[in-house]
């Protein structure tokens, strides 16, 4: 057999070929699409993802802008407006926040572990492209005849067949996802190979980061319901192209439907909520300079949810009057114990820490706050006696916001602002961080807090139009500013980035925070080509703080009341 | 256990300034008075809509309830954080690493065990209730079959053997005054009313807001629910399943009122010629077998439209 040469792990690129004035466009694309590098193709999903971000966020002002007063201003017709809505779900949940996922988890995950690369490189990058050209072909349902899909993310059968929904955007959506799924199929089977198979040595189970069990736990879950979706997607792509009967009527393919799409549909909300709380479990130690507080219960509480998670779909369908209501509502509401154990956690960390404020803290904190009301409301909603009120309301878009934005967006700047300087090799510039993060902040709780009152009152969601004497105007207005308020924060950001490209000075040590904790921190900004040159000791959760600061390890064991007295008399005297 | 331990980083309680806390409570004041001045008879009731069933005052408690103990553990949890910001700020002359604290074992055991309690008391709280919402035991006073369909609203009164149709709403272009011409169902007060839902196309959902409950419409299916009316008066009704194009404009009125104001419109209903039903056998899929026993006579798929009695 051939022999290949290993290669050499310290062949960086020397810092001052990365000069700006020295980017070559042509040579940067054509080593971007032929890359099967873990980090690029990280950042590939980053971008593309950012991208449908943008564009999601897009149809939103829209939608809001058509919602500032009754009558039909903005779009043309009611079903310019579903198309709308239905898309802007799509691409946020799929083309967004799932892809993102991949993201993180290609960037990260290998360095968190010591892995030069992940376990199939290739297949990765088949992954992507996968996504990019599923996504656009779902997408590109706008530039049909008769417009993109319409009958919401969710698709409900009858009304996604033929008969209530012809064009192309159907056929284009159904298709378009079934290929994206695969791609987060074939990333999960990536990440999960990778994790099992190229820890390095030293890096037990136990001592993975949080973040990298949550990949491990998210693609678990990927593994078990996205097939679930591509078995639903085919079933509905063959009753719409080839006038299969899989999802009539009269068979009960309406509930059907449902129960598929649902089983998918609620892990999805933990696949992408999972590893924005491993995001955020990273965050917090490093800015309160202590460890993850109870580490181990942070893991079984990430297993219990990804558990709970499978058995509780039916929750969306309270309202059908077609499915067993204690069950799921106490699976439902089980979901709240280990989600309330993040949270103390996540509040144990910063206990009887050293708290500073950089952006990256600001985002997790901004996380916290705006989860936990989605959270609370969750609960709410998990009681069928007050979903039968709440269901298909404005309650319900404010409370999945709270919680998806809340998780996705919020963890997703925090681990922008914090992991930039491993991308790319340049921290971002605080000062715009913070005000993007405050715009952020306010804009999104101006859209989406008043929109809960809406729900409350009578505002069915998916309405294109609402009547003068409904008396939604006003709140209305209020979510519609603030959504232009939360569009516009934006633009710092973008800023910010091309700023920091073109000027900040490249970022020289290992570990630009200071106090990193995971393997990560303990090589280049960005790493070499596999990675490391070489991998310290691994004897802790959190290899590169034992590397950086050998002096605190001994604090890792308390000492006892009369060692500390003692210690703190000598700390008072000097 | 006390948590902070010793530390390198250690110093006394941070007080906050009395102004700044002045302001803190001026914003927080007026923020409530704004929300109270702008819709206090909202606020009584957690902002739901009057509620105009018998089991509306039981839905209310409830849900004021389950905010109660939400925002309790919310204000604990968002009061932990603030204070962890104020108490553990890190100074600019602060240097060193606090206390490594890791694990708390009777902690984190205890704020497992806790929540699992709580979730038991609001799970038995909710099967009491929910039960009581779908109760269908006592008999109703009067059955309509309601039909969903692209997008409005067919009622067929069993008891009357008469029906009523609607066409989707005209929206006027954000003008007042598209209530009027919306299809009505009438109900008697104080009685109760079983809801026979079905649909001849889509999934379609039937919401009254001021009853507090909503139910779907689902093809080839039979659901119900029923309501005690308490009081009269003219309600909003809406769907609140995506059902295509016009799903916002699926708009109807419910009227309550009195018994002989309500069999004065099933006459009147009559003498415009709406005798018989509107039969499911008009839905674009048939109602499965094993559903059919819950449709009245009358409104089967196999029912025929009927005219006259």
């Amino acid at each position: 057999m051939a022999s290949v040469a290993t290669p050499a792990t310290g062949l960086t690129e020397r810092p001052e070929e990365r000069r700006p004035e020295d980017f070559h466009a042509g040579r940067t694309v054509v080593k971007w699409i032929t890359t099967t590098d873990h980090k690029v193709i990280g950042n590939l999903y980053f971008i593309t993802s950012f991208m449908f971000f943008l564009l999601g966020g897009l149809m939103a002002l829209i939608i809001r802008a058509e919602l500032w007063s009754p009558g039909l201003q903005v779009v043309d017709n009611p079903e310019q407006f579903n198309q709308l809505f239905t898309m802007h779900g799509t691409v946020m949940l799929l083309m967004f926040a799932t892809p993102l996922f991949s993201g993180f988890a290609n960037a990260l995950m290998p360095l968190q572990i010591g892995a030069p690369d992940v376990a199939f490189p290739r297949l990765n990058m088949f992954a992507y492209w996968l996504y990019l050209f599923g996504s656009l072909i779902a997408v590109g349902g706008f530039l049909t005849p008769q417009g993109a899909a319409s009958f919401g993310w969710f698709a409900y059968a009858p009304l996604s067949s033929t008969t209530y929904s012809p064009g192309l955007g159907g056929n284009l959506w159904v298709y378009g996802l079934a290929l994206t799924g695969f791609a987060s199929i074939m990333g999960a089977v990536n990440f999960v190979t990778t994790i099992v198979c190229m820890r390095a040595p030293g890096m037990t189970m136990f001592r993975m980061s949080i973040f990298t069990w949550t990949v491990l736990i998210t693609s678990i879950l990927v593994l078990l319901v996205f097939p679930v979706l591509a078995a639903a997607l085919f079933g509905l792509g063959l009753d719409r192209t080839m006038n299969a009967h899989v999802f009539d009527s009269e068979t009960a393919g309406a509930m059907l439907w449902q129960h598929m799409f649902w089983f998918f549909g609620h892990p999805e909300v933990y696949i992408i909520a999972l590893p924005f709380f491993g995001i955020i479990s990273e965050v917090l130690p490093v800015f309160s300079r202590k460890p993850i507080f109870g580490y181990k219960t942070l893991v079984f509480a990430t297993i219990a949810i990804a558990a709970l998670s499978v058995s509780v779909w039916a929750h969306h369908m309270y309202a059908t009057g077609q499915v067993l209501l204690p069950f799921f509502a106490v699976m439902t509401m089980l979901i709240a114990v280990p989600t309330g154990v993040k949270f103390f956690n996540w509040v144990g960390t910063m206990w009887g820490g050293s708290l500073s404020f950089e952006t990256p803290m600001l985002w997790a904190l901004g996380f916290l706050a705006t989860f936990l009301f989605g959270g609370l409301t969750g609960v709410i909603l998990a009681s069928p006696a007050l979903d039968f009120h709440l269901s298909d309301s404005y309650f319900v878009v404010a409370h999945f916001h709270y919680v998806v934005f809340g998780t996705v967006v919020f963890a997703m700047f925090a681990g922008y602002y914090f992991w930039w300087p491993k991308f790319t090799g340049r921290m971002l510039n605080e000062t715009l961080g913070k005000i993007h993060f405050w715009l952020l902040f306010i804009g999104f709780h101006l859209t989406f807090l008043v929109q809960h009152v809406l729900g409350v009152w009578g505002m069915p969601r998916r309405y294109a139009d609402y009547l003068p004497e409904d008396g939604f105007q006003m709140l209305n207005q209020v979510s519609t500013a603030g959504s232009f308020l939360l569009g516009a924060s934006m633009l710092p950001f973008l800023y910010n980035v091309f700023i920091t490209w073109r000027k900040a000075p490249l970022v020289t040590e290992d570990d630009p925070w200071g106090f990193g904790a995971s393997l990560e921190w303990a090589t280049s900004c960005p790493p070499p080509r596999h990675n490391f040159n070489s991998i310290p000791r691994i004897r802790s959760e959190r290899p590169a703080f034992d590397l950086h600061h050998p002096e605190v390890g001994v604090f890792s064991v308390l000492p006892s009341q009369e060692t500390s007295d003692q210690l703190d008399r000598k700390g008072s005297h000097a | 256990m006390d948590l902070r331990k010793v530390g390198a980083v250690r110093r006394p309680l941070k007080k906050t300034s009395p102004s700044w806390r002045r302001r803190c409570a001026a914003v927080g004041v007026g923020g409530a008075a704004l929300l109270l001045s702008a819709c206090s008879p909202n606020v009584h009731r957690g902002y739901l809509p009057h509620g105009v069933t018998k089991n509306s005052n039981d839905v209310i408690d409830f849900w004021l309830s389950t905010w109660y103990w939400a925002l309790a553990v919310g204000v604990l949890v968002w009061g932990l954080m603030l204070w962890c910001m104020v108490r553990y700020r890190r100074k600019k002359s602060d240097t060193g690493f606090p206390v490594q604290m890791q694990y708390n074992v009777p902690l984190e055991i205890l704020y497992t065990v806790v929540p699992v309690f709580m979730v038991a008391v609001l799970f038995g709280k909710t099967v009491g209730l929910e039960n009581k919402l779908l109760d269908a035991e006592p008999k109703p006073d009067v059955t309509i079959n309601v039909v969903g369909k692209q997008w409005s609203w067919d009622f067929n009164y069993v008891e009357a053997k008469t029906y009523d149709t609607g066409i989707m709403a005209d929206m006027k272009a954000g003008k007042k005054g598209a209530e009027a011409a919306l299809p009505t169902l009438y109900l008697p007060v104080n009685s109760r009313v079983e809801f026979k839902l079905t649909t001849r196309d889509v999934i379609h959902t039937f919401w009254v807001p001021q009853f507090l409950q909503k139910m779907d419409m689902i093809p080839s299916k039979v659901n119900r629910f029923a309501i005690d009316t308490t009081e009269e008066g003219t309600f909003k009704g809406k769907c609140a399943e995506l059902c295509g194009a016009y799903h916002s404009q699926m708009l109807f009125n419910v009227k309550v009122v009195s018994k002989a104001q309500f069999n004065q419109h099933m006459a009147d209903l009559k003498k415009q010629g709406k005798s018989g039903f509107l039969s499911n056998s008009l839905n674009r899929s048939s109602v499965m077998p094993q559903d059919q026993q819950y449709l009245p006579e009358g409104v089967r798929a196999s029912d025929i439209v009927k005219e006259g009695k």
